[in-house]
């Protein structure tokens, strides 16, 4: 049995399974709550209940309180929903979030092209004449056939073109989902997504210089934020430092160089880790992080930075970030928490990143 | 259309800020150099108090109202405890040790840390800061208060209770958590944070508590669980308060690095020594044990501490410069204490004890490598020459470490059958130290060192050598609070009371 838990002031509205707690479902789902000691202990992450019945479980009476418990707080680390409910928790405000609600969208598969040898480009026409409403930097969920079940991808496209959704998907070995895309999907077949979900998206309103760090198959999100920026025309400089390990794998080379050549605010920083030596490439050689540091001179400061890629090239960002002066209120990363993250023993230095 | 829409509600950041940044004011008549005198000469440069995050939104009336019901369900337990003689509910008499050590070492670092705190929130000038600090001062001498009050109980019917600010102040294997707590507190307000706040409150704080709480638990002490738990709610205030000034300090200016990694490094083995004491608890005076000091530190100090300085690594800060020696004397310090408190217990407010068979079976069990090869074969000899009558104890004083004030009873590092010594002179004078951590401590600040008060100098200078004289002033009570726990009168009364409570004879 599943239910809806509302999180406020995100306002945002995920599933929430019979005796799963509160914190579980909002991690699973990406939403961060403040938490530590996780066994009802610390009262790190105390919420406010403002509808529905909570179990509170475990909780010890020292960390919530009976006067507590007549305000209708609970712990979210030992509390089960009763039925659909609605909290509010220590979030902080995001004022670049819209919010937008998740729907199901029917479509055709329109075009598939190969990227790389490992990368297809898919698009998705809509049937909904108005598409998707998505902020740059969000995804959505494809459903496969065969039983496959559905599977998320970061949306590669702007979000002006919502009636046709692009989507780079990289063929993971051993991935029945990707497999199928790259082996058996046709231009015509009939398909379903929803969406948008996530909240990795531009924060406008900061207003300052952004950089994008991409690498491997990460490029969706980037390429869709910074499409997104340079059509409504945001004048700070935006960098996209971008990694793949040879030449033949960096897709869309052509593309940022154009728009590099048309936008002076654009720059463009390629970087292969792995291309042969003695090939023709007269770019950047070695990891993203290196080829930021180099390009910013080791000095982040005064800039919003957005991450996307495998773990260890995230890793390694962060920390060449931090070590020029810019810190997690300012860095944000692609990243869901999956359950064994939530279970993985973290120090809570950091909540973000 | 006609769409309704929902009316933005202010965000819980946004009330606190309105209900206490607005608290802060600009001095006009005196700078804010004068106001806040000590917040410079450490050098952490700081260029923006306002990047300080209170993440704990809590504010005063709030804070009155949490506490006020945390004081009322502990006083009823607390009272039930009493009522119903729960002091012999307790798994065995030698349990009682566990606690002496606690309210003798720990509790009044509680009152230290408040005074501390207290201080700190007077010489920081951040609005969040001083609220922050200003409630955590309040909790500290609460959990002073709810402890002793709770072991006073104990204190009617046992021995070594009745003057623990004494034993506390004077007791040379107490001096070791006041030297760590009065070194914090004359500090500058930096080096206090990442002392209290960070050291003790995050890294070694799950080390200390949760062996004395789970050993409450294990042993029948319902009294000492609940001032756990109650102390144990305010602890996520305290760590992340901890947590935000090493932040604070990293993000503010690079030159803050090297002098935050000076205070890990001093901190974390400064730390490490005091938990000396709280090993030899957990391994030794627990009847009913909850898990070895060995698992202890896998648990806490190496995967928790481990993800902490992966964390911090970010920023560019290594691992605590002991951190290697820390885990090479894990084996061993539990046992190697033991032994020091056994041999001189004519001079502890505590009862010490020969491990039992099925205590040595555990600790071998336990500690596979170490224990059988060099400590059980020390136990045995220590009980055969008991079976003679022959007490084992060492009527010599131990040299104490000018820095830990632990004796110097530990071993080379990479060598188990070496003792580990180390020296140096400074003006004139010779000074020793139990670690090669220690002696750094003392060698980057030797002019606050000297003035380390140490208990076994003091028997002499001050008792000129009569144990008797220096028993007296240290509120000792020879063969009442001192001592064998087999044969004491500690023993003799839990077991016949206990004989009373559980039988008809």
């Amino acid at each position: 049995m599943s239910y809806e838990l509302t999180i406020e002031p995100l306002g945002q509205t995920i599933p929430i399974e019979e005796g799963q707690t509160i914190l579980d479902a909002a991690l699973r789902a990406g939403v961060y709550l403040p938490h530590a000691c996780c066994h009802g202990l610390c009262a790190t992450c105390k919420v406010q209940v403002v509808d529905g019945e909570v179990d509170h479980g475990e909780a010890s009476s020292f960390a919530l309180m009976d006067f507590e418990r007549d305000e209708q707080k609970t712990l979210a680390c030992c509390a089960t929903a009763q039925g659909d409910i609605v909290i509010e928790a220590e979030i902080e405000e995001d004022p670049d979030a819209e919010n937008l609600p998740v729907r199901d969208f029917a479509g055709t598969v329109s075009r598939i092209e190969t990227l790389t040898p490992t990368i297809k480009g898919i698009w998705i026409k809509l049937d909904d004449a108005e598409g998707m409403r998505f902020q740059a930097g969000q995804y959505i969920n494809l459903e496969l056939p065969d039983g496959i079940g559905t599977r998320a991808f970061s949306v590669a496209s702007a979000p002006s073109e919502s009636g046709e959704i692009e989507l780079n998907i990289r063929i993971v070995p051993g991935g029945q989902g990707t497999r199928y895309v790259h082996e058996t999907m046709r231009v015509g077949e009939r398909t379903k997504i929803s969406g948008p979900y996530g909240r990795f998206f531009v924060k406008k309103s900061a207003d300052v210089p952004v950089i994008f760090m991409a690498g491997g198959s990460g490029l969706s999100s980037p390429r869709s934020m910074i499409l997104d920026l340079l059509a409504e025309g945001f004048e700070r400089p935006i960098t996209l430092v971008y990694g793949q390990r040879t030449r033949e794998e960096l897709y869309y080379h052509d593309e940022f160089l154009a728009l590099a050549e048309r936008h002076k605010n654009f720059r463009y920083v390629p970087a292969l880790s792995h291309e042969p030596e003695g090939s023709d490439w007269q770019g950047f050689r070695g990891f993203v992080h290196d080829a930021a540091k180099n390009h910013f001179d080791n000095d982040f400061r005064a800039h919003k930075a957005y991450l996307c890629g495998p773990p260890l090239m995230i890793e390694a960002c962060i920390g060449t970030l931090m070590r020029g002066r810019l810190f997690e209120r300012d860095i944000y990363t692609e990243k869901f928490i999956s359950a064994a993250d939530a279970q993985q023993v973290r120090s809570p230095l950091f909540k973000a990143i | 259309m006609d769409m309704k829409v929902a009316k933005k509600k202010l965000g819980l950041k946004e009330k606190y800020r309105l209900m206490t940044r607005d608290l802060g004011w600009e001095p006009s008549y005196r700078t804010k150099d004068e106001v806040f005198p000590y917040v410079k000469y450490e050098g952490i440069k700081v260029h923006d108090w306002d990047k300080w995050e209170d993440p704990f939104r809590l504010t005063m009336d709030a804070y009155w109202k949490y506490q006020a019901e945390k004081e009322r369900k502990f006083y009823a337990i607390i009272d039930a405890h009493a009522q119903n003689n729960g002091h012999l509910n307790i798994t065995d008499g030698r349990y009682l040790s566990a606690l002496k050590v606690f309210l003798q070492a720990i509790s009044p670092g509680e009152y230290a840390a408040h005074k501390g705190f207290s201080r700190v929130g007077r010489e920081f000038p951040g609005v969040g800061t001083q609220v922050a600090c200003q409630m955590q001062a309040i909790d500290e001498i609460r959990h002073a208060q709810t402890q002793i009050h709770a072991l006073s109980n104990y204190n009617k019917y046992y021995n070594g209770f009745h003057a623990f600010a004494d034993a506390r102040d004077r007791m040379w294997y107490n001096t070791v958590a006041r030297s760590f707590f009065d070194d914090a507190m004359s500090a500058g307000p930096f080096e206090f944070m990442i002392a209290i706040g960070f050291s003790f409150e995050y890294v070694l704080t799950n080390l200390l508590f949760v062996p004395f709480m789970s050993g409450a638990a294990y042993n029948g002490d319902m009294a000492t669980v609940t001032f756990g738990f109650s102390a144990q709610s305010d602890e996520a205030r305290h760590m992340t308060l901890g947590l935000e000034c090493i932040k604070f300090m990293l993000e503010q200016d690079p030159d803050n690095l090297p002098i935050v990694q000076g205070w890990l490094d001093k901190w974390f083995w400064r730390g490490f020594r005091v938990l000396g004491l709280v090993s030899t608890m957990m391994d030794y005076m627990l009847p009913k044990r909850v898990m070895s000091w060995r698992e202890a530190w896998e648990i806490y100090g190496v995967e928790n501490g481990g993800a902490l300085f992966k964390d911090l690594a970010r920023y560019g800060i290594r691992p605590p410069k002991g951190w290697d020696d820390a885990e090479k004397s894990i084996d061993h310090m539990s046992h190697q204490f033991m032994l020091g408190l056994y041999q001189w217990s004519f001079g502890t407010s505590l009862h010490s004890w020969i491990p039992s068979d099925e205590d040595m079976d555990w600790l071998s069990a336990k500690y596979p490598t170490t224990f059988d090869k060099y400590y059980r074969p020390r136990w045995d000899h220590i009980r055969k020459l008991a079976a003679e009558g022959k007490q084992f104890k060492n009527f010599g004083l131990a040299k104490l470490c000018q820095t830990c004030q632990l004796p110097v009873v530990f071993t080379e590092p990479d060598d188990p059958t070496m003792s580990c010594h180390r020296e140096t002179s400074y003006k004139g004078e010779k000074y020793h130290f139990c670690s090669d951590g220690c002696q750094h401590v003392f060698e980057n600040e030797p002019e606050k060192y000297v003035q380390a008060w140490l208990p076994m100098p003091a028997l002499f200078r001050e008792f000129e050598g009569d144990v008797g004289a220096w028993m007296d002033w240290v509120s000792l009570r020879d063969g009442q609070d001192n001592g064998d726990y087999v044969g004491s009168i500690d023993q003799r009364n839990f077991e016949q009371w206990r004989g009373l409570a559980t039988s008809n004879t």
